[in-house]
């Protein structure tokens, strides 16, 4: 099977290593700098889907709405969005932005923990297939499950893409944590499985599986983060601990924010790194945060 | 009217034993796919529920004496003894929903009924031989009708209307007649076959039967057979979404998919066997009523929350004669009142359809590669279609409040509603429902004021079917028409005026008619 990839990238080209390594054949529709030779690639993205049903989308979430115009994906394509869950200036699920700008139905997310350097070095890693339809569900573990890259599926479509879009936050909200002076093991504990409350509680709200988080796109991609070193987003969090709040997750932030507060629901944490990026002093968030009345752990 | 034979498949109605065994043969191919244990699943099911459906019906021998088989088949027999005896039911079931259109009763009653139907509507008997079906009538048609024409001829349409009242049906059937389309098949509830008379007119003119007491998984997938059988034999159909009339009186917020879904089967059924007219487009249809004949019992079965419990209610106003005289001199004696408004064409997949020839065709060939493989063979997959069908849900959902009506009834009830919850500072309908009569009189200048507020909204909101012709253009004027539209027909009015004040005299009634423009509400959200 042809299987196209958006975006020539290190996620577009690692993904092309686990489709050879299913035993298919990677094609990469890419933008400035064109992959290893082995990767087969193109800068005609039209090209791509000419050729291949199943396009993944390995841009970043950005750059997403601008690779799907250059695509046209059509009514035959299956499109598998292999990013953060979330638009970040809009704040669309990212499947909705490629329904937004083509006249693809059957598209679905690829989430999880995606150690670039190590898939392409020849790592063991896993992912969580999501989409409504099980003909995507089903043509993306083909395309993806071998031996080296384990593919879950789940239905849970909104649930996959919105733990795709809490991590990076999450793990920003780790960084903090981790190197905040005086700040030790027990707030990190605090941070994550608080986290992962609030997440789930929004989950909830939008008719999605709270149980998702518990899985590959939340936990275990929050693992990820913040077990080795480089994650881009730990490390943002490490820089918001020093006072730098150029970077890291502030609109993915500002989207989660606004997402749940229209949903009446409470995410302190993802408000307190919002506040973090708009110059609350980091020691001030903790402190808000710890003076926060006594409450359920389930609510 | 002669019924233009290139416009539906009504016009060459087949043998009904040729009807039955396609049916039969439907449900043996589909039978045949399942494993041993899922079919035997399948008739416990079946005769479990036809046994206790027959506890409180007539004797039905012939079924019964299927049933007994069946029974035995299961306990003994082996795949194929359960399979005739099952497929035996499923032959009575087909040849009772198999309608019994006749092209002559039709050709004869579009001669007599639309004059008399529109008799009734005029309220006056004596304006019968010069009443014109188009520009006077009652019940005014609205929509682009010519390409509906021409659809009809190219492919096969489903009607998907709101469901307000046990009128609809002949309405429709009327509505369809003054706007030039041919008659539609639909399924009307196996009650309504009851009375003789009214039994063999709903039957011979375009009508079959669905029994809603029959629970069983099966007959509603031989439903499902009969009403893709219909489409893929270019019978346009008529189907109601919402499954039933709306108690509430909201414009449908959620629908029913059963026969919806068969479009897309009905669709890719016809590309598979490579037929030129293959494409089914679905019509939303949004009628509106100044009054409806059921309104107290539909509310009150709303509020009781008792809609599923007495989902065929027998015993409403449809069903007391007088009441229904009363209703038809009294109130459709009115311009508009009611009206129909036919939307834009959806595919089954609930994009829109263009009325562009060429455009549309460019469409079909696209719209095509949804549901088939690189060398055009369609790719079965029921899963998938489920998918469009709910697309497709979505998009009536969205076309219906587009097309509904605002009257003056609506909107003095929702203005009226929205200084009830402001008085009695709740918006709990159950609350509202129970307030003292000394609470439910309202300042007339702030209710004035309120409803000038809604009718500039709606004046605003702009879109295509909103602002009716008769809706007034000040409150002052629509509140006079509503009292007026109130007092002709209920036992009790939804608002009357005492002492310079409005009076929700009945607020159920009141609430009954705000809530169709609850989508008002949907959009600003």
């Amino acid at each position: 099977m042809k299987v196209g990839i958006l975006g020539g990238g290190a996620w577009g080209q690692a993904l092309g290593r686990l489709v050879m390594a299913a035993g298919h054949e990677p094609f990469i529709a890419y933008r400035d700098v064109r992959p290893p030779q082995l990767l087969r690639s193109s800068k005609v993205p039209t090209k791509v889907a000419a050729e291949c049903e199943l396009l993944i989308a390995a841009t970043s979430a950005s750059e997403l709405r601008q690779a799907i115009r250059a695509t046209q994906p059509g009514p035959q394509h299956r499109v598998v969005v292999a990013g953060r869950g979330v638009e970040p200036d809009s704040g669309t699920w990212l499947t909705d932005v490629v329904l937004q700008e083509s006249t693809a139905l059957r598209v679905g997310a690829l989430v999880g923990p995606a150690p670039v350097d190590e898939i392409l070095n020849g790592g063991l890693c896993a992912g969580v297939v999501a989409s409504r339809f099980d003909e995507v569900r089903n043509l993306l573990t083909e395309a993806l499950h071998s031996s080296r890259y384990r593919v879950y599926e789940s239905t849970d479509l909104s649930g996959v893409q919105l733990a795709g879009a809490v991590v990076p936050v999450l793990a920003s909200l780790l960084g903090v944590a981790r190197h905040l002076q005086g700040a030790g093991v027990g707030v990190h504990a605090l941070v994550l499985s608080r986290g992962l409350e609030e997440a789930s509680r929004l989950a909830e709200a939008i008719g999605a599986d709270p149980r998702t988080f518990a899985g590959l796109a939340g936990v275990g991609d929050l693992v990820a983060a913040q077990g080795r070193e480089g994650h881009p987003h730990f490390d943002a969090g490490a820089a918001l601990a020093r006072g730098e709040t150029d970077q890291g997750p502030k609109a993915l932030a500002a989207t989660l924010v606004g997402l749940a507060r229209g949903h009446g629901v409470e995410m302190p944490l993802t408000e307190a790194l919002l506040a973090i990026y708009q110059g609350l002093p980091p020691v001030e968030a903790v402190q808000m945060l710890m003076a926060r009345p006594a409450a359920a752990e389930r609510s | 009217m002669t019924i233009d034979a290139t416009m539906t498949g009504l016009a060459r109605p087949q043998p009904r034993r040729v009807v039955v065994a396609e049916l039969v043969d439907r449900s043996r191919k589909r039978l045949d796919t399942l494993s041993d244990a899922r079919l035997t699943a399948t008739f416990e099911d079946l005769l479990y529920m036809e046994r206790k459906r027959l506890e409180r019906a007539p004797p039905e021998p012939e079924l019964e004496g299927h049933l007994d088989d069946l029974a035995k088949a299961l306990v003994r027999g082996g795949r194929s003894d359960r399979m005739d005896a099952a497929l035996g039911v499923i032959g009575l079931w087909g040849d009772e929903i198999h309608g019994r259109f006749n092209p002559r009763v039709y050709r004869g009653a579009t001669r007599v009924l639309p004059r008399a139907l529109s008799g009734l509507l005029s309220g006056r008997p004596g304006r019968l031989r010069d009443w014109s079906l188009s520009s006077q009538s009652r019940l005014r048609v609205k929509g682009n009708l010519p390409l509906l024409a021409q659809l009809a001829k190219e492919s096969t349409l489903v009607l998907a209307p709101t469901h307000v009242s046990n009128l609809d049906s002949p309405l429709i059937g009327l509505a369809l007649y003054l706007a030039g389309l041919p008659p539609f098949v639909y399924g009307a509830g196996l009650n309504l076959f009851s009375n003789p008379m009214v039994g063999w007119w709903l039957g011979r003119l375009g009508a079959y039967t669905v029994d809603r007491t029959k629970k069983a998984r099966l007959y509603k997938d031989v439903l499902k057979d009969y009403s893709v059988r219909c489409l893929t034999t270019r019978h346009h159909s008529l189907f109601f979404p919402g499954g039933t009339r709306s108690r509430s009186h909201e414009v449908e917020p959620r629908i029913k998919k059963g026969l919806l879904g068969t479009a897309a089967v009905a669709w890719q059924e016809m590309l598979a066997a490579k037929r030129p007219d293959s494409e089914v487009y679905i019509v939303p249809l949004t009628l509106s009523f100044t009054l409806t004949l059921e309104a107290a019992t539909l509310i009150e079965d709303h509020l009781a929350d008792a809609g599923k419990q007495r989902y065929i209610i027998t015993d409403d106003e449809f069903a007391q004669p007088r009441r229904l005289a009363s209703f038809f001199r009294r109130v459709m004696d009115l311009d508009s009142a009611m009206v129909a408004h036919f939307g834009d064409p959806i595919d089954c997949l609930g994009f829109p359809v263009s009325a562009d020839p060429a455009e549309r065709a460019e469409q079909a060939i696209h719209r095509r590669r949804y549901v088939t493989d690189a060398q055009g063979e369609v790719e079965w997959d029921a899963q998938r279609d489920r998918i469009y069908t709910d697309r497709l849900g979505g998009a009536l959902i969205d076309a219906w409040p587009r097309y509904a009506e605002v009257l003056p009834t609506h909107l003095a009830a929702w203005a009226a509603w929205r200084c009830l919850e402001a008085q009695v500072g709740s918006t709990d309908p159950f609350r509202l429902v129970r307030t003292p009569a000394d609470g439910r009189h309202l300042d007339r200048g702030d209710y004035l004021a309120c409803l000038r507020t809604e009718l500039q909204r709606v004046k605003d909101g702009g879109k295509a079917g909103r602002w009716g012709e008769q809706l007034p253009n000040t409150a002052e004027e629509v509140l006079e028409v509503a009292l007026d539209r109130f007092a002709r027909y209920h036992r009790s009015r939804a608002l009357t005026t005492a002492d310079s004040r409005v009076f929700v005299q009945d607020p159920k009634l009141c609430l009954y008619y705000r809530n169709r423009l609850t989508f008002m509400d949907r959009e600003n959200a």
